[in-house]
Protein backbone atom coordinates (compact mmCIF):
# COMPACT_ATOMS: atom_id res chain seq x y z
CA UNK A 1 0.00 0.00 0.00
CA UNK A 2 0.86 3.60 -0.76
CA UNK A 3 2.28 5.82 2.01
CA UNK A 4 0.06 8.36 3.35
CA UNK A 5 3.06 10.35 4.20
CA UNK A 6 6.21 10.42 3.80
CA UNK A 7 8.52 10.96 0.51
CA UNK A 8 10.67 7.79 -0.99
CA UNK A 9 13.03 10.39 -2.77
CA UNK A 10 15.76 9.37 -0.90
CA UNK A 11 15.56 5.94 -1.60
CA UNK A 12 15.19 5.89 -5.51
CA UNK A 13 17.53 8.87 -6.35
CA UNK A 14 20.41 7.43 -8.67
CA UNK A 15 24.05 8.70 -6.65
CA UNK A 16 26.17 6.77 -8.87
CA UNK A 17 25.70 7.26 -13.04
CA UNK A 18 26.23 6.88 -16.51
CA UNK A 19 30.15 8.49 -15.31
CA UNK A 20 30.77 5.86 -12.72
CA UNK A 21 29.36 3.41 -14.99
CA UNK A 22 31.85 4.57 -18.28
CA UNK A 23 34.72 4.92 -15.78
CA UNK A 24 34.68 1.41 -14.74
CA UNK A 25 34.44 0.37 -18.32
CA UNK A 26 37.20 2.48 -19.05
CA UNK A 27 39.46 1.16 -15.58
CA UNK A 28 38.81 -1.94 -16.67
CA UNK A 29 39.49 -1.33 -20.66
CA UNK A 30 42.85 -0.03 -19.45
CA UNK A 31 43.85 -2.31 -17.03
CA UNK A 32 43.04 -5.21 -19.40
CA UNK A 33 44.67 -3.77 -22.50
CA UNK A 34 48.10 -3.63 -20.60
CA UNK A 35 47.35 -7.17 -19.31
CA UNK A 36 46.88 -8.34 -22.81
CA UNK A 37 49.70 -6.45 -23.80
CA UNK A 38 52.11 -7.72 -21.96
CA UNK A 39 50.76 -11.42 -22.16
CA UNK A 40 51.57 -11.26 -25.57
CA UNK A 41 54.77 -9.56 -24.93
CA UNK A 42 56.14 -12.64 -22.68
CA UNK A 43 54.33 -15.74 -24.24
CA UNK A 44 54.56 -14.55 -27.47
CA UNK A 45 57.72 -13.14 -28.36
CA UNK A 46 60.55 -15.80 -26.44
CA UNK A 47 61.00 -17.35 -29.99
CA UNK A 48 59.60 -15.18 -32.36
CA UNK A 49 62.48 -13.16 -34.09
CA UNK A 50 59.78 -10.34 -35.54
CA UNK A 51 59.78 -6.88 -34.10
CA UNK A 52 59.65 -6.81 -30.39
CA UNK A 53 56.86 -4.33 -30.62
CA UNK A 54 54.37 -5.93 -31.60
CA UNK A 55 51.09 -4.57 -32.57
CA UNK A 56 48.94 -5.78 -29.81
CA UNK A 57 51.65 -4.30 -27.45
CA UNK A 58 51.30 -0.95 -29.73
CA UNK A 59 47.63 -1.01 -29.07
CA UNK A 60 47.87 -1.53 -25.08
CA UNK A 61 50.03 0.88 -25.17
CA UNK A 62 48.11 3.85 -26.51
CA UNK A 63 44.49 2.24 -25.48
CA UNK A 64 46.15 1.88 -21.46
CA UNK A 65 47.35 5.64 -20.98
CA UNK A 66 44.31 7.07 -23.19
CA UNK A 67 41.43 5.13 -21.13
CA UNK A 68 42.95 5.86 -17.89
CA UNK A 69 43.09 9.38 -18.22
CA UNK A 70 40.03 9.94 -19.82
CA UNK A 71 38.07 7.69 -16.73
CA UNK A 72 40.08 9.60 -14.11
CA UNK A 73 38.99 12.84 -15.64
CA UNK A 74 35.25 11.24 -15.75
CA UNK A 75 35.62 10.23 -12.02
CA UNK A 76 36.87 13.58 -10.88
CA UNK A 77 34.01 15.98 -12.53
CA UNK A 78 31.44 13.49 -11.13
CA UNK A 79 32.52 14.57 -7.78
CA UNK A 80 29.75 17.05 -6.11
CA UNK A 81 32.58 19.11 -5.53
CA UNK A 82 35.55 18.52 -8.17
CA UNK A 83 38.01 21.13 -7.04
CA UNK A 84 38.06 19.24 -3.61
CA UNK A 85 39.06 16.22 -5.11
CA UNK A 86 42.86 16.81 -3.67
CA UNK A 87 41.55 15.79 -0.52
CA UNK A 88 41.41 12.55 -2.03
CA UNK A 89 45.51 12.69 -2.49
CA UNK A 90 45.69 14.00 1.34
CA UNK A 91 43.95 12.08 3.60
CA UNK A 92 43.94 8.21 3.46
CA UNK A 93 41.42 5.90 4.49
CA UNK A 94 42.91 2.30 4.47
CA UNK A 95 39.30 0.82 5.30
CA UNK A 96 38.28 2.53 2.09
CA UNK A 97 38.54 0.43 -1.12
CA UNK A 98 38.40 4.11 -2.80
CA UNK A 99 41.50 5.10 -0.85
CA UNK A 100 43.19 2.14 -2.03
CA UNK A 101 41.92 2.63 -5.17
CA UNK A 102 43.63 5.87 -5.25
CA UNK A 103 47.12 4.23 -4.10
CA UNK A 104 46.58 1.67 -7.23
CA UNK A 105 46.29 4.52 -9.97
CA UNK A 106 48.77 6.27 -8.56
CA UNK A 107 51.40 3.74 -9.12
CA UNK A 108 49.35 2.28 -11.93
CA UNK A 109 49.18 5.39 -13.83
CA UNK A 110 52.62 6.62 -14.22
CA UNK A 111 54.25 3.29 -15.10
CA UNK A 112 51.31 2.57 -17.65
CA UNK A 113 52.45 6.56 -19.14
CA UNK A 114 56.36 5.24 -19.42
CA UNK A 115 55.61 2.00 -21.05
CA UNK A 116 54.05 4.17 -23.62
CA UNK A 117 57.07 6.49 -23.82
CA UNK A 118 59.42 3.30 -24.21
CA UNK A 119 56.86 1.82 -26.90
CA UNK A 120 57.12 4.74 -29.21
CA UNK A 121 60.57 5.91 -28.65
CA UNK A 122 61.37 6.52 -31.66
CA UNK A 123 57.88 8.74 -32.73
CA UNK A 124 58.35 10.54 -29.65
CA UNK A 125 61.99 11.68 -30.40
CA UNK A 126 60.82 12.59 -33.94
CA UNK A 127 58.14 14.92 -32.82
CA UNK A 128 59.88 18.70 -31.65
CA UNK A 129 57.36 19.39 -29.20
CA UNK A 130 57.23 16.11 -27.32
CA UNK A 131 61.75 16.57 -27.34
CA UNK A 132 61.34 17.24 -23.99
CA UNK A 133 60.39 14.18 -23.40
CA UNK A 134 63.30 12.55 -24.69
CA UNK A 135 65.07 12.88 -21.52
CA UNK A 136 62.98 10.99 -19.77
CA UNK A 137 62.89 8.29 -21.70
CA UNK A 138 67.04 8.10 -21.66
CA UNK A 139 66.43 8.38 -17.90
CA UNK A 140 63.92 5.27 -18.06
CA UNK A 141 66.40 3.23 -20.97
CA UNK A 142 68.64 3.54 -18.26
CA UNK A 143 66.70 1.28 -15.98
CA UNK A 144 66.77 -1.55 -18.73
CA UNK A 145 68.30 -4.10 -16.93
CA UNK A 146 65.01 -3.85 -14.28
CA UNK A 147 62.48 -4.01 -17.11
CA UNK A 148 60.99 -7.44 -16.32
CA UNK A 149 60.78 -6.89 -13.13
CA UNK A 150 59.12 -3.14 -13.84
CA UNK A 151 56.94 -5.12 -16.26
CA UNK A 152 55.85 -7.65 -13.44
CA UNK A 153 55.02 -4.62 -11.55
CA UNK A 154 52.96 -2.95 -13.50
CA UNK A 155 50.93 -6.53 -14.55
CA UNK A 156 50.40 -6.83 -10.52
CA UNK A 157 49.28 -2.90 -10.85
CA UNK A 158 47.05 -3.72 -13.66
CA UNK A 159 45.15 -6.41 -11.95
CA UNK A 160 44.65 -4.19 -8.43
CA UNK A 161 43.20 -1.44 -10.69
CA UNK A 162 41.31 -4.08 -13.00
CA UNK A 163 39.94 -5.63 -9.62
CA UNK A 164 39.69 -3.03 -7.23
CA UNK A 165 36.20 -1.40 -8.54
CA UNK A 166 34.63 -4.65 -7.82
CA UNK A 167 36.05 -4.49 -4.50
CA UNK A 168 34.81 -0.88 -4.63
CA UNK A 169 30.48 -1.69 -5.31
CA UNK A 170 30.78 -5.04 -3.20
CA UNK A 171 31.91 -3.49 -0.25
CA UNK A 172 28.60 -1.59 -0.01
CA UNK A 173 26.60 -4.29 2.05
CA UNK A 174 23.28 -1.75 1.73
CA UNK A 175 22.95 -2.87 -2.44
CA UNK A 176 22.63 -6.24 -2.66
CA UNK A 177 23.56 -6.38 -6.11
CA UNK A 178 26.90 -4.73 -5.50
CA UNK A 179 27.54 -6.97 -2.31
CA UNK A 180 28.87 -9.92 -4.04
CA UNK A 181 32.59 -11.47 -3.71
CA UNK A 182 32.20 -11.99 -7.41
CA UNK A 183 32.28 -8.81 -8.53
CA UNK A 184 35.79 -8.00 -8.30
CA UNK A 185 36.22 -11.70 -10.18
CA UNK A 186 33.83 -10.61 -12.75
CA UNK A 187 35.00 -7.13 -13.24
CA UNK A 188 38.40 -8.31 -14.12
CA UNK A 189 37.10 -10.86 -16.31
CA UNK A 190 35.03 -9.07 -18.66
CA UNK A 191 38.18 -6.33 -18.12
CA UNK A 192 40.14 -9.11 -19.81
CA UNK A 193 37.80 -9.65 -22.33
CA UNK A 194 37.76 -6.04 -23.42
CA UNK A 195 41.65 -5.44 -23.29
CA UNK A 196 41.88 -8.50 -25.43
CA UNK A 197 38.79 -6.95 -27.90
CA UNK A 198 40.34 -3.49 -27.96
CA UNK A 199 43.84 -4.37 -28.76
CA UNK A 200 42.70 -6.56 -31.60
CA UNK A 201 40.51 -3.76 -32.82
CA UNK A 202 43.43 -0.46 -32.34
CA UNK A 203 45.84 -3.44 -33.93
CA UNK A 204 44.18 -3.63 -37.01
CA UNK A 205 42.88 -0.12 -37.71
CA UNK A 206 46.39 1.68 -36.67
CA UNK A 207 49.10 -0.80 -36.62
CA UNK A 208 48.68 -3.35 -39.49
CA UNK A 209 52.40 -3.03 -40.71
CA UNK A 210 53.68 -4.96 -37.52
CA UNK A 211 50.21 -7.17 -37.25
CA UNK A 212 51.47 -10.55 -36.37
CA UNK A 213 48.72 -13.26 -36.88
CA UNK A 214 50.04 -15.58 -34.09
CA UNK A 215 49.69 -13.36 -31.71
CA UNK A 216 45.91 -12.59 -32.82
CA UNK A 217 45.25 -16.20 -33.16
CA UNK A 218 46.49 -16.22 -29.27
CA UNK A 219 44.15 -13.80 -28.15
CA UNK A 220 41.06 -15.10 -29.65
CA UNK A 221 41.26 -18.16 -27.93
CA UNK A 222 42.21 -16.35 -25.09
CA UNK A 223 38.96 -14.45 -25.15
CA UNK A 224 36.81 -17.58 -26.09
CA UNK A 225 38.16 -18.82 -22.55
CA UNK A 226 37.54 -15.59 -21.20
CA UNK A 227 34.04 -15.65 -22.35
CA UNK A 228 32.97 -19.06 -21.18
CA UNK A 229 34.52 -18.30 -17.88
CA UNK A 230 32.37 -15.65 -17.58
CA UNK A 231 29.10 -17.12 -18.21
CA UNK A 232 29.04 -19.43 -15.46
CA UNK A 233 30.41 -16.60 -13.16
CA UNK A 234 27.36 -14.56 -13.77
CA UNK A 235 25.21 -18.05 -13.05
CA UNK A 236 27.09 -18.19 -9.87
CA UNK A 237 26.63 -14.43 -9.46
CA UNK A 238 22.77 -14.28 -9.26
CA UNK A 239 22.71 -18.21 -7.73
CA UNK A 240 24.84 -17.04 -4.38
CA UNK A 241 22.45 -13.56 -4.17
CA UNK A 242 19.18 -16.11 -4.17
CA UNK A 243 20.78 -18.69 -1.48
CA UNK A 244 21.66 -15.19 0.46
CA UNK A 245 19.89 -13.48 3.55
CA UNK A 246 18.21 -10.49 3.59
CA UNK A 247 16.91 -8.47 0.21
CA UNK A 248 19.05 -10.33 -1.67
CA UNK A 249 17.24 -12.93 -3.29
CA UNK A 250 14.20 -10.46 -3.89
CA UNK A 251 16.91 -7.81 -5.29
CA UNK A 252 18.07 -10.47 -7.32
CA UNK A 253 14.44 -11.70 -8.96
CA UNK A 254 13.82 -7.71 -9.96
CA UNK A 255 17.26 -7.28 -11.43
CA UNK A 256 16.54 -10.58 -13.57
CA UNK A 257 12.59 -9.66 -14.51
CA UNK A 258 11.41 -6.30 -14.11
CA UNK A 259 11.83 -3.42 -16.95
CA UNK A 260 14.61 -1.59 -18.70
CA UNK A 261 17.86 -3.04 -16.98
CA UNK A 262 16.68 -6.47 -16.70
CA UNK A 263 16.26 -6.01 -20.85
CA UNK A 264 19.93 -4.87 -20.88
CA UNK A 265 21.09 -7.88 -18.53
CA UNK A 266 19.38 -10.56 -21.22
CA UNK A 267 20.08 -8.53 -24.38
CA UNK A 268 23.12 -6.56 -24.05
CA UNK A 269 25.32 -8.43 -21.48
CA UNK A 270 24.26 -11.68 -22.28
CA UNK A 271 22.94 -11.69 -25.70
CA UNK A 272 25.55 -9.12 -27.40
CA UNK A 273 28.42 -9.11 -24.91
CA UNK A 274 28.80 -13.56 -24.46
CA UNK A 275 25.97 -14.67 -27.28
CA UNK A 276 27.40 -12.65 -30.06
CA UNK A 277 31.35 -13.39 -29.67
CA UNK A 278 30.43 -17.26 -28.79
CA UNK A 279 28.25 -17.66 -31.85
CA UNK A 280 31.06 -15.69 -34.07
CA UNK A 281 33.80 -18.10 -32.73
CA UNK A 282 31.72 -20.98 -33.37
CA UNK A 283 30.37 -20.01 -36.98
CA UNK A 284 32.76 -18.03 -38.74
CA UNK A 285 36.30 -18.25 -37.18
CA UNK A 286 36.35 -21.85 -36.80
CA UNK A 287 38.86 -23.81 -38.16
CA UNK A 288 41.05 -20.99 -37.60
CA UNK A 289 39.75 -18.99 -40.96
CA UNK A 290 40.24 -15.97 -39.64
CA UNK A 291 38.65 -13.09 -41.28
CA UNK A 292 39.61 -9.24 -40.74
CA UNK A 293 35.95 -8.38 -41.13
CA UNK A 294 34.59 -10.72 -38.55
CA UNK A 295 37.05 -10.00 -36.41
CA UNK A 296 36.29 -6.13 -36.33
CA UNK A 297 32.80 -6.64 -35.32
CA UNK A 298 33.44 -9.51 -32.93
CA UNK A 299 35.90 -6.87 -30.85
CA UNK A 300 33.13 -4.20 -31.19
CA UNK A 301 30.70 -6.13 -30.02
CA UNK A 302 32.70 -7.61 -27.03
CA UNK A 303 33.80 -3.67 -25.88
CA UNK A 304 29.92 -2.63 -26.23
CA UNK A 305 29.02 -6.20 -24.35
CA UNK A 306 31.42 -4.61 -21.32
CA UNK A 307 30.22 -1.46 -21.08
CA UNK A 308 26.45 -2.68 -20.82
CA UNK A 309 27.75 -5.10 -18.20
CA UNK A 310 29.00 -1.87 -16.03
CA UNK A 311 25.97 0.22 -16.78
CA UNK A 312 23.28 -2.83 -15.46
CA UNK A 313 25.57 -3.10 -12.38
CA UNK A 314 25.40 0.40 -11.67
CA UNK A 315 22.30 0.99 -12.15
CA UNK A 316 19.99 -1.70 -11.33
CA UNK A 317 22.14 -1.93 -8.10
CA UNK A 318 20.43 0.85 -6.64
CA UNK A 319 17.28 0.66 -8.43
CA UNK A 320 16.69 -3.01 -7.37
CA UNK A 321 17.36 -2.48 -3.48
CA UNK A 322 14.85 -5.86 -2.96
CA UNK B 1 33.78 9.91 29.99
CA UNK B 2 32.32 9.91 26.65
CA UNK B 3 28.85 9.49 26.37
CA UNK B 4 26.36 7.04 25.28
CA UNK B 5 23.38 8.51 23.87
CA UNK B 6 20.20 6.59 22.88
CA UNK B 7 16.73 7.99 20.80
CA UNK B 8 14.27 6.20 21.52
CA UNK B 9 10.86 6.70 19.64
CA UNK B 10 7.64 4.73 20.71
CA UNK B 11 5.45 3.40 18.25
CA UNK B 12 2.72 3.54 19.92
CA UNK B 13 2.82 7.07 21.34
CA UNK B 14 3.80 8.61 17.38
CA UNK B 15 0.20 9.92 15.65
CA UNK B 16 2.19 11.06 12.48
CA UNK B 17 1.86 14.06 12.88
CA UNK B 18 5.21 15.69 11.42
CA UNK B 19 5.74 17.92 14.10
CA UNK B 20 9.29 16.70 14.22
CA UNK B 21 10.14 16.43 10.84
CA UNK B 22 8.97 20.30 10.50
CA UNK B 23 10.83 20.83 13.46
CA UNK B 24 14.11 19.26 12.15
CA UNK B 25 13.54 21.50 8.97
CA UNK B 26 13.65 24.88 10.42
CA UNK B 27 16.87 24.01 13.34
CA UNK B 28 18.89 22.94 10.34
CA UNK B 29 17.53 25.01 7.68
CA UNK B 30 16.84 21.33 5.38
CA UNK B 31 16.50 22.31 1.55
CA UNK B 32 12.85 21.25 0.56
CA UNK B 33 12.25 18.10 -1.09
CA UNK B 34 15.08 16.43 1.48
CA UNK B 35 14.95 14.87 5.14
CA UNK B 36 17.34 14.63 7.45
CA UNK B 37 14.14 12.71 9.56
CA UNK B 38 10.76 11.76 8.06
CA UNK B 39 8.09 9.74 9.79
CA UNK B 40 6.39 7.38 6.92
CA UNK B 41 2.88 6.91 7.69
CA UNK B 42 0.89 3.85 6.13
CA UNK B 43 -2.54 2.75 6.33
CA UNK B 44 -2.66 -1.21 6.37
CA UNK B 45 -4.84 -4.34 6.59
CA UNK B 46 -7.89 -4.90 4.63
CA UNK B 47 -11.21 -2.69 5.46
CA UNK B 48 -12.64 -2.77 7.82
CA UNK B 49 -9.97 -3.98 9.55
CA UNK B 50 -7.48 -0.88 8.93
CA UNK B 51 -4.80 -0.10 11.34
CA UNK B 52 -1.79 2.78 10.77
CA UNK B 53 1.54 1.93 10.90
CA UNK B 54 4.34 4.94 11.80
CA UNK B 55 7.78 4.73 10.39
CA UNK B 56 10.43 6.98 11.62
CA UNK B 57 13.55 7.48 9.16
CA UNK B 58 16.86 9.29 9.78
CA UNK B 59 20.13 8.36 10.26
CA UNK B 60 20.64 5.94 13.26
CA UNK B 61 23.93 6.84 14.37
CA UNK B 62 25.91 3.68 13.78
CA UNK B 63 28.25 2.11 16.43
CA UNK B 64 29.65 0.35 13.14
CA UNK B 65 29.02 3.38 10.98
CA UNK B 66 29.20 1.70 6.80
CA UNK B 67 29.17 5.72 5.67
CA UNK B 68 32.42 5.71 7.78
CA UNK B 69 34.30 3.01 6.98
CA UNK B 70 34.13 3.53 3.35
CA UNK B 71 34.96 7.81 3.60
CA UNK B 72 38.13 7.94 1.48
CA UNK B 73 39.28 11.27 3.08
CA UNK B 74 37.92 10.65 6.64
CA UNK B 75 35.42 13.62 6.30
CA UNK B 76 33.03 11.22 7.64
CA UNK B 77 33.60 10.28 11.19
CA UNK B 78 33.05 9.57 14.45
CA UNK B 79 32.93 11.93 17.72
CA UNK B 80 34.22 10.56 21.12
CA UNK B 81 30.86 10.32 22.16
CA UNK B 82 30.37 7.77 18.99
CA UNK B 83 28.50 10.38 17.04
CA UNK B 84 28.09 10.56 13.36
CA UNK B 85 29.28 13.41 11.81
CA UNK B 86 30.78 14.73 8.06
CA UNK B 87 33.23 17.31 8.14
CA UNK B 88 32.03 19.71 5.10
CA UNK B 89 35.70 20.70 4.40
CA UNK B 90 36.77 17.64 3.63
CA UNK B 91 33.97 16.01 2.24
CA UNK B 92 34.30 15.57 -1.98
CA UNK B 93 30.66 14.67 -2.21
CA UNK B 94 31.42 11.04 -3.70
CA UNK B 95 28.29 9.70 -2.75
CA UNK B 96 29.97 6.45 -1.50
CA UNK B 97 28.56 7.42 1.69
CA UNK B 98 25.49 7.75 0.86
CA UNK B 99 25.45 4.15 -1.13
CA UNK B 100 26.61 2.46 1.87
CA UNK B 101 24.08 3.71 4.42
CA UNK B 102 21.38 1.21 4.59
CA UNK B 103 19.18 3.65 6.40
CA UNK B 104 19.30 5.81 2.92
CA UNK B 105 19.95 8.30 6.16
CA UNK B 106 22.01 10.57 4.01
CA UNK B 107 21.32 13.15 0.91
CA UNK B 108 23.89 15.81 -1.04
CA UNK B 109 22.11 19.20 -0.05
CA UNK B 110 21.74 20.80 -3.03
CA UNK B 111 22.32 24.23 -1.55
CA UNK B 112 26.02 23.94 -0.17
CA UNK B 113 26.56 20.30 -2.53
CA UNK B 114 28.05 18.43 0.44
CA UNK B 115 26.53 15.44 1.94
CA UNK B 116 24.35 16.11 5.08
CA UNK B 117 21.97 13.94 7.46
CA UNK B 118 20.67 13.88 11.26
CA UNK B 119 23.52 15.25 13.52
CA UNK B 120 21.28 14.69 16.71
CA UNK B 121 21.32 18.03 16.12
CA UNK B 122 25.10 18.42 18.32
CA UNK B 123 26.11 21.52 17.27
CA UNK B 124 23.02 23.62 18.34
CA UNK B 125 21.51 22.01 20.96
CA UNK B 126 22.71 18.64 22.21
CA UNK B 127 26.67 20.10 22.97
CA UNK B 128 24.29 22.96 25.17
CA UNK B 129 22.68 20.46 27.01
CA UNK B 130 19.29 20.70 25.05
CA UNK B 131 17.51 17.97 23.61
CA UNK B 132 17.40 17.93 19.64
CA UNK B 133 14.70 19.44 17.96
CA UNK B 134 12.59 16.68 17.32
CA UNK B 135 12.21 15.67 20.64
CA UNK B 136 11.46 18.57 22.11
CA UNK B 137 8.63 19.56 19.94
CA UNK B 138 7.02 16.23 19.93
CA UNK B 139 3.52 16.70 21.41
CA UNK B 140 2.81 12.90 22.52
CA UNK B 141 6.66 12.38 24.14
CA UNK B 142 6.74 9.33 21.85
CA UNK B 143 10.58 10.51 21.45
CA UNK B 144 13.26 10.24 24.04
CA UNK B 145 16.73 11.38 24.32
CA UNK B 146 19.71 11.09 26.75
CA UNK B 147 22.96 9.15 28.05
CA UNK B 148 22.22 5.60 28.48
CA UNK B 149 25.26 6.25 31.27
CA UNK B 150 23.10 8.53 33.59
CA UNK B 151 20.84 6.42 35.27
CA UNK B 152 17.39 7.31 36.41
CA UNK B 153 17.49 9.10 33.03
CA UNK B 154 13.80 8.76 30.93
CA UNK B 155 16.06 7.09 28.35
CA UNK B 156 17.43 4.77 30.75
CA UNK B 157 14.22 3.72 32.47
CA UNK B 158 12.40 2.90 29.17
CA UNK B 159 15.08 1.27 27.97
CA UNK B 160 14.87 -1.06 31.06
CA UNK B 161 11.03 -1.62 30.78
CA UNK B 162 10.63 -1.68 26.78
CA UNK B 163 11.12 -4.49 24.33
CA UNK B 164 13.41 -2.63 22.19
CA UNK B 165 13.94 -3.09 18.40
CA UNK B 166 17.42 -2.14 16.44
CA UNK B 167 16.02 -1.74 12.36
CA UNK B 168 18.08 -3.87 10.40
CA UNK B 169 19.83 -5.33 13.48
CA UNK B 170 21.27 -8.68 11.32
CA UNK B 171 23.30 -6.40 9.39
CA UNK B 172 25.53 -5.53 12.84
CA UNK B 173 26.28 -1.35 12.53
CA UNK B 174 24.45 -1.36 16.03
CA UNK B 175 22.47 1.78 15.77
CA UNK B 176 21.82 4.18 18.86
CA UNK B 177 18.47 4.76 17.76
CA UNK B 178 16.01 2.28 19.04
CA UNK B 179 12.80 1.55 18.79
CA UNK B 180 9.38 0.95 20.89
CA UNK B 181 7.66 -1.26 18.28
CA UNK B 182 3.60 -1.05 18.04
CA UNK B 183 1.92 -3.63 20.49
CA UNK B 184 -1.33 -2.97 18.41
CA UNK B 185 0.21 -4.69 15.40
CA UNK B 186 -1.95 -4.90 11.86
CA UNK B 187 -4.73 -6.70 11.51
CA UNK B 188 -4.39 -8.48 7.51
Amino acid sequence: MSPMWGSVEQYSTIHWSWAIAIYLFLAGLSSGSIIVALLVKWNRHERSNSSIWDAMIKAGAVVAPTAIFLGLFLLVIDLGRPFSFYWLLVRYNITSVMSLGVLFLLIYTPIVVVFMLLVFERNVIKHPILAPLEGLINLVKSFHSYAKIIEYFLFVAALCVGSYTGFLLSALYAIPLWNSPLLPVLFLTSSLSSGVAVNILIGLLFFKSTINTESIKYLLVLDTRVILTELPLLALFFIGMFYAGGDAPQAARMALTEGFWAGIFWLGVIGVGLGLPLLTVIVALRSHVYRVGYIIINSMVVILGVLMLRYYIIYAGQIYLG
Amino acid sequence: MPKQYRLLYDENLCIGCQACSVACRVENSVPDNFFRLQVHVQTKGVFPNLGMSYERLSCMMCENPPCVSVCPTHASFQSKDGLVHIDEKTCITCKYCILACPYHARFVNPLKNVVEKCTFCYDTRVSKELLPACVSTCPTEALSFGDMRQKGSLVEQKSQKEVLVFPKAHLGTKPKVAFIPSRKGVKV
